[in-house]
């Protein structure tokens, strides 16, 4: 009992969060939001300990899973029982409502006690594991093992529970791709990419252009999909080259001019006639019209991107058995996007242990230092540009082809704003730290403020303004209590609690971490003098 | 690269300027003609450039100062001009201002709308920088950066919740998120045509208040940072903080001063803004924070003389390419211009060659 008590309080940031969902979405959410964060409990719980055993690692998840589920369960019952009727929504029974409890609690403390145990495992497997009783996995393979079955699980328990919430992840991972690549020259390079923005539309309309009847290219997307990373990438290459001399706020600005010009080239490339200069010249001057040379739409002006009304419709993929994707099922996509997520991850992963990945390093550290070591900066900073944007290409080309219609609109600095503040909140160069910035932020700007939104709404129609009687006040009321309305400022409120509050992320990298504290810097040093004499 | 190559180099580039140019509205010999048939119209877009201009510097001093100080980009800055607009604007609601009201009842709600924004704006600024730039002065670097954006945001839905306020600020209008249209109080008369000299150039008593407000406050500004003690020690905690901390400055408070100064200068464009436009948005806070910025990076971020004359650049540089160009292109002319004066001038127009710190 005391175990559990200390539980619920070490857990309340996560029981907090946990509440909160099943508050919002009630019916079996809190299972899910139970297996998901249940899991995440018994990895939190005990990965920083030397667990001797699995059965040690069980108990430890399964006491913090409970705590956690207690959460859960609680949260269910005041969500049906007392938030359902005072918001106007559908009225579930009792035997429900506690059936709802009663599984989410059970849920929650089996997946965080799972997870537990696998952190009991063995740290490698030792030679002698076929004769101990604990099978041969090891506790990394253990943890991965339980990552992989929630992954491929996930959209089945989404369609079991009748969460919905399918569609928000395809999002949460197209941005998570998009944050991957923004690392690699923010986190990685140290090269701020204010435009990163412009890469994801320069992926995404290559695919329009060439798979939509717009144009009459039609060809197949798995094809386009390398296309539009490569020419991702040579955009990199092409719009970083003029940063090369520029160094910190300065190239900040030039990044955020190239994110600001390539839509607005987008929106505009809808009358296109190219005339020969040199000969329209001499057309002007000798007066024959006849002279001048017109190179492309001379009968009517080229339409090459449909301005504000954008590509539509878009090629989908197809594959065997499946056939073409359909904007039904979601199923198709999410392991599109997933497999896309998880090989850029393992590419950038190779990247950033290769020799470029840490001359990315070396010149975040000190260009200089660097370079007179023998680092070729202006290859090392345009492989950076390229490589990010490549990521970008594949994640505007899965984009493009997901949404089948892409507008301008879709790609203003506030993009580039929100994937910049998804690796910068995560963590700078971590990558486990910008998946979990992205989807915080992805999460609570998709999903759950759409849905606080609909649950204040009716509470406030049910239950608050029937009793004011100052129709000013009702007024101010009605228009202005809109969480929708009020997005951004609890998004920007966020970004400032969560600086104060952790400046450097909220998983930093090793190195940076190292930086800060300064006892680890101390015993390098003494570290290296012993060397030095020695 | 040898210099023929360069040259080479540089044939290649303009020939490929003017092959393409024409799709953004760089077409010469139509540009030549429209301005050989009315020459008054390029002087009008000249004037209306260098009123905006004028404005957009204002906006511009307050990044750079701030800038100069703490070497941060204070993304909230645009939006804190628009609220500045808000502000003023209900001041006038609170006056009863309308259009055309005459000039002598609406001196003295003008006057107060000034002082009102540009204390607000001052306001603001400083508890903004009490609570989220200053716990992040010893921060890795990007940290203020992102608080700053935050502050944006926050400052942009506040902007839209004030205009959301039709219950009690009846200006307001309907719809939150619509223009505001802001009371058209400076008089339209053409000051040539009042002196009875006869051209085709409109230059009213509105054009010229508004620039001479905004001149005013720059030439001000800049006395004040050459001339004032507190403009020396503003200068030195600029040049170094920790030296600037030995000779006996108190450099919070100069910080604090800085961004006191740079929030009334934000709150006086945003009345200005309003009064020459005569609608406010609260997203125009983020367009022309974009256009302030780049102004100030133009000239050289940190460097007072440089955010006005970039300010100036950019202003008439859209005047010119809205009326010639083409007004679809207009914001990627600004930056087009912009990233081709940095590949020449890493550091801005007027902004000096850092040394490397080795």
């Amino acid at each position: 009992m005391q175990n559990v008590l200390k539980a619920l309080r070490a857990n309340l940031i996560l029981g907090g969060v946990a509440a909160f969902t099943v508050l919002l979405f009630g019916g079996w959410s809190g299972s899910m939001i139970g297996w998901l964060l249940g899991t995440a409990v018994g990895y939190l719980d005990t990965h920083e300990q030397s667990i001797p055993h699995p059965k040690v690692g069980l108990r430890i998840g399964a006491i913090n899973g409970f705590a956690l589920g207690l959460w859960v369960a609680a949260a269910s019952l005041v969500e049906g029982l007392i938030l359902r009727p005072l918001s106007g929504q559908a009225i579930v029974p009792l035997p429900q409502d506690l059936l709802h409890a009663v599984v989410g609690l059970a849920v929650t403390t089996v997946a965080a006690a799972l997870m537990g145990a696998m952190q009991g495992l063995p740290r490698r497997r030792s030679k002698l594991a076929h004769q101990t009783t604990h099978g041969s996995l090891s506790r990394r393979q253990g943890t991965l093992l339980i990552l992989a079955a929630i992954l491929l699980f996930f959209p089945f328990a989404d369609r079991m529970a009748q969460t919905g919430w399918i569609a928000t992840v395809i999002q949460v991972l197209i941005f998570a791709m998009l944050a991957l690549g923004l690392n690699i020259p923010v986190g990685y390079a140290g090269l701020l990419d204010l435009g990163y923005a412009a890469f994801f539309a320069i992926g995404a309309y290559t695919t329009g252009m060439l798979s939509s009847p717009h144009l009459g290219i039609e060809w197949n997307f798995w094809l386009v999909i390398w296309i539009a990373a490569a020419v991702a990438a040579v955009a990199g290459l092409i719009l970083g080259s003029p940063t090369l001399p520029l160094r910190g706020d300065y190239l900040a600005i030039v990044t955020l001019g190239f994110g600001e010009i390539v839509p607005i080239v987008f929106r505009n490339l809808t009358e296109i006639r190219i005339v020969e200069p040199i000969s329209s010249l001499f057309a002007t001057l000798l007066n024959r019209p006849e002279l001048a040379i017109c190179l492309v739409g001379c009968e009517q002006p080229f339409n090459l991107t449909n301005g504000e009304t954008g590509i539509n419709p878009i090629g989908r993929p197809w594959l065997p058995f499946i056939g073409s994707f359909s904007s039904t099922n979601y199923l198709p996509w999410y392991y599109l996007v997933l497999l896309l997520v998880i090989f850029s991850m393992f590419m950038i992963n190779r990247l950033r242990n290769s020799r470029l990945g840490r001359a990315w390093t070396a010149i975040r550290e000190d260009e200089l230092a660097a370079s007179s070591m023998g680092i070729n900066r202006v290859n090392v900073k345009l492989l950076a540009f390229a490589m990010g944007a490549t990521f970008s290409g594949f994640a505007g080309a899965f984009y493009a082809s997901y949404i089948t219609a892409i507008f301008p609109s879709v790609f203003d600095f506030s993009v580039s704003v929100i994937i910049l503040c998804m690796v910068i909140l995560g963590g700078l160069g971590n990558m486990i730290g910008v998946l979990l910035g992205c989807v915080i932020i992805m999460s609570a700007d998709r999903l759950y403020l759409p849905q606080f939104a609909q649950v204040l709404k009716g509470f406030l129609n049910t239950t608050v303004l029937p009793n004011i009687a100052n129709p000013a006040l009702r007024d101010f009321l009605a228009i202005s209590v809109d969480p929708i309305q009020m997005r951004l400022f609890l998004f920007g409120l966020v970004l400032v609690v969560m600086m104060i509050v952790r400046p450097e992320g909220l998983v930093p990298n090793s190195r940076r971490r190292a930086e800060l504290h300064s006892e680890d810097v101390v015993a390098n040093e003494s570290l290296a003098d012993v060397r030095s004499v020695g | 690269m040898k210099p023929w190559q360069k040259n080479v180099l540089y044939i290649v580039v303009i020939y490929f300027i003017l092959l393409l140019g024409p799709i953004a509205g760089l077409d010469i010999p139509r540009i030549i003609q429209d301005i050989v048939q009315s020459p008054s119209l390029l002087f009008t877009q000249i004037l209306v450039g260098l009123i905006n201009g004028a404005i957009i510097a204002i906006i511009a001093l307050g990044y750079t100062l701030v800038y100069g100080i703490i070497e941060l980009i204070n993304f909230a800055h645009g939006d804190l001009y628009m609220l500045g607009g808000f502000a003023a604007l209900t001041v006038m609601g609170m006056f009863g201002m309308e259009d055309g009201a005459p000039l002598g009842t609406a001196i003295l709600p003008m006057l107060v709308a000034l002082l009102v924004s540009a204390g607000m704006c001052a306001g603001l600024n400083v508890v903004t920088e009490r609570y989220a730039y200053r716990p992040l002065r010893n921060a890795p670097r990007l940290a203020p950066l992102i608080s700053a954006i935050g502050v944006s945001f926050i400052f942009q839905n506040l902007g839209l919740f004030w205009g959301g306020l039709r219950s009690f600020i009846p200006i307001m209008g309907n719809t939150a998120a619509a223009p505001k249209s802001f009371p058209d109080l400076l008089p339209r008369t053409d000051i040539f045509q009042a002196l009875g000299i006869e051209t085709k150039i409109d230059f009213t008593v509105k054009d010229l208040t508004v620039l001479v407000v905004a001149v005013g406050l720059m030439v001000g500004l800049n006395l004040f940072v050459q001339r004032t003690p507190a403009g020396k020690a503003m200068r030195a905690v600029a040049q170094n903080r920790e030296a600037a901390k030995i000779v006996g400055i108190n450099v919070d408070q100069i910080i604090v001063l800085t961004f006191l100064i740079g929030g009334a200068l934000a709150g006086a464009a945003g009345l200005l803004v309003g009064l020459y436009n005569n609608t406010i948005v609260f997203t125009m806070g983020f367009t022309a924070g974009l256009r302030a910025f780049t102004a100030a990076v133009l000239g050289g971020i940190g460097n007072i003389t440089g955010a006005m004359l970039g300010g100036v650049l950019i202003g008439l540089l859209s005047a010119l390419s809205d009326q010639y160009l083409s007004s679809r292109w207009t914001d990627a002319w600004v930056f087009g211009v912009l990233v081709l004066i940095l590949v020449f001038r890493p550091s801005g127009l007027l902004g000096e060659n850092l040394q490397e710190k080795v």
